[in-house]
């Protein structure tokens, strides 16, 4: 197939990198932040 | 041994049927409950728009699960007054048998409502029932039993948690929808006809998952109500 | 170095591999034709879903050991594994419509292992919120244990209905009797990925754990 053949779902690919970068990075900040809590958290 | 365990658990049993036969406010009002969601389905749809059999099983399904859900409320709920329950774990009878006994009962009570419902449900809908009512008696059964043993063991917990009546349907949720999907798929196919065989692989499936989850929650109950 | 910290060490070194994998992924991994840059979604998504899948046995794996054993120290694994499971299997349940829209046109189906996955969701959320409402440690540990081999349990029927039915969900091409159908350059990227989030895993329970172990409130 052609490259032009094959589906343009790029956008689909992007967004799902993305989402999921987010979301491990943000349980990563809230874990270090809770981490480094001097008192129960 | 096995003998003792099984007439402490009919005792177990019975005496949960004896009190809600004097009472009969839980069977009442699951059998209201049931009529009322299936006369409101029954007046929401428009018979020219969609054909009864596309939402038949939905409706009885969904229908079942309020039944059910209803029932499991009341299974602990009579043991939490004048701490009955520790009254019923001081008795000279195994864990087993209390479970056992607690899940018949339960059994007995979704089974009333469901027969109840099935029949209201072919008085107003006007589906063929009659045609396949045995596969169909058996996938209503299938069904509900792995559902209702793990809804069993879950009510005794949550019968302790603050938020009761929330905790249960948020917990059961994961466990109840496998084996409703596969029901309402069944009912759908010998609803419509299908043959046996197309839906050979639910069955196994809900065998499978009743098997698992009825010899898992007998195993679990004691961690649920040792002190 | 106490538990938080080789935690954290753990997690920045996952997250800086993580990151690696992308470029792999992104740059170094062949187009697949029929789905278009959309498959690539497959390196984050299976991967997830493992760890997911990963930390609910390890609840329920901790539950039984702790039912027998009765150390706390189970049930704060325990705990620490369900918390780390819901940050895993939102990535599962994000990536997976997105990927499922360009190649099914659909968000979502109820097939049966979509349906199963999503279900691991509420076990996590239901089992956090269990042991949210249940004040007595004791209790709580034993009634989170009994919730925790009960999720357990509902995993193999997650693996197993694929076979069961024909469903719009892929069937398992690396998990299954023969051997894996998937082409050697994305099979590689695919085990780095699912090597790199089992990482990620660890580095987030310890961290979890230790959390959990100062508050002593798991």
């Amino acid at each position: 197939m052609t490259p032009d053949q094959i589906p343009q779902t790029g956008g689909y690919m992007v967004a799902a990198y993305i989402v999921t970068a987010v979301i491990l990075l943000a349980y990563t900040i809230v874990l270090w932040r809770r981490g480094s809590a001097k008192t129960k958290s | 041994m096995v003998v003792d365990l099984l007439r402490h658990a009919w005792l177990v049993a019975r005496k949960d049927l004896y009190l809600e036969f004097r009472s009969r406010t839980a069977i009442t009002s699951a059998l209201v409950f049931t009529a009322l969601v299936l006369v409101v389905f029954e007046h929401g749809r428009d018979p020219t728009a969609v054909a009864t059999i596309d939402l038949a099983p939905s409706i009885l399904w969904v229908t079942f699960s309020f039944a059910g859900m209803l029932t499991l409320n009341r299974a602990f709920n009579a043991e939490l007054e004048n701490q009955a329950l520790d009254g019923l774990l001081l008795a000279p009878i195994s864990r087993t048998s209390l479970f056992w006994g607690k899940l018949v009962a339960n059994l007995a009570f979704v089974a009333v409502v469901q027969i109840a419902g099935l029949l209201l449900f072919t008085l107003f809908f006007n589906v063929p029932v009659w045609r396949v009512w045995a596969p169909l008696v058996a996938v209503m059964i299938l069904a509900t039993v792995g559902f209702i043993a793990v809804g069993t063991l879950f009510s005794a917990m949550v019968v302790r948690t603050r938020f009761a009546e929330l905790m249960l349907p948020v917990l059961l949720l994961p466990f109840l929808l496998p084996p409703l999907i596969a029901a309402v798929e069944v009912t759908a196919k010998l609803l419509g006809g299908r043959p046996l065989s197309e839906v050979a692989g639910w069955f196994r499936l809900l065998a499978a998952f009743d098997v698992t989850f009825v010899t898992l929650a007998t195993l679990l109950f004691p961690a649920t109500v040792t002190e | 170095m106490t538990l938080v910290r080789s935690g954290r060490w753990i997690t920045g070194i996952a997250l800086l591999l993580v990151a690696g994998v992308y470029v792999r992924a992104l740059v170094y991994t062949p187009v697949e034709i029929h789905q278009g840059l959309a498959q690539k979604i497959y390196y984050v998504h299976v991967p997830s879903a493992w760890s997911a899948m990963l930390a609910m046995g390890m609840v329920g794996l901790a539950s039984i050991l702790f039912l027998f054993l009765k150390d706390p120290r189970y049930d704060r694994f325990a705990s620490a594994s369900a918390e780390v499971g819901t940050a895993f299997s939102l990535v599962m349940l994000t990536t997976g419509p997105l990927w499922a829209r360009p190649i099914w046109n659909t968000w979502w189906t109820w097939d049966a292992r979509l349906t199963l996955t999503l279900m691991l969701f509420f076990l996590f959320v239901g089992y956090q919120v269990l042991r949210g409402a249940v004040t007595d440690p004791g209790l709580r540990a034993r009634y989170a244990a009994v919730v925790g081999i009960c999720g357990m349990v509902l995993l193999p029927f997650i693996h197993l209905s694929v076979y069961l039915f024909r469903t719009l969900h892929p069937m398992p091409i690396v998990l299954k009797p023969s051997k894996p159908s998937l082409p050697g350059s994305m099979l590689v990227t695919l085990l780095l990925s699912v090597g790199v989030f089992t990482l990620l895993y660890v580095g987030f329970v310890m961290q979890r754990y230790a959390i959990g172990e100062r508050s002593d409130d798991a």
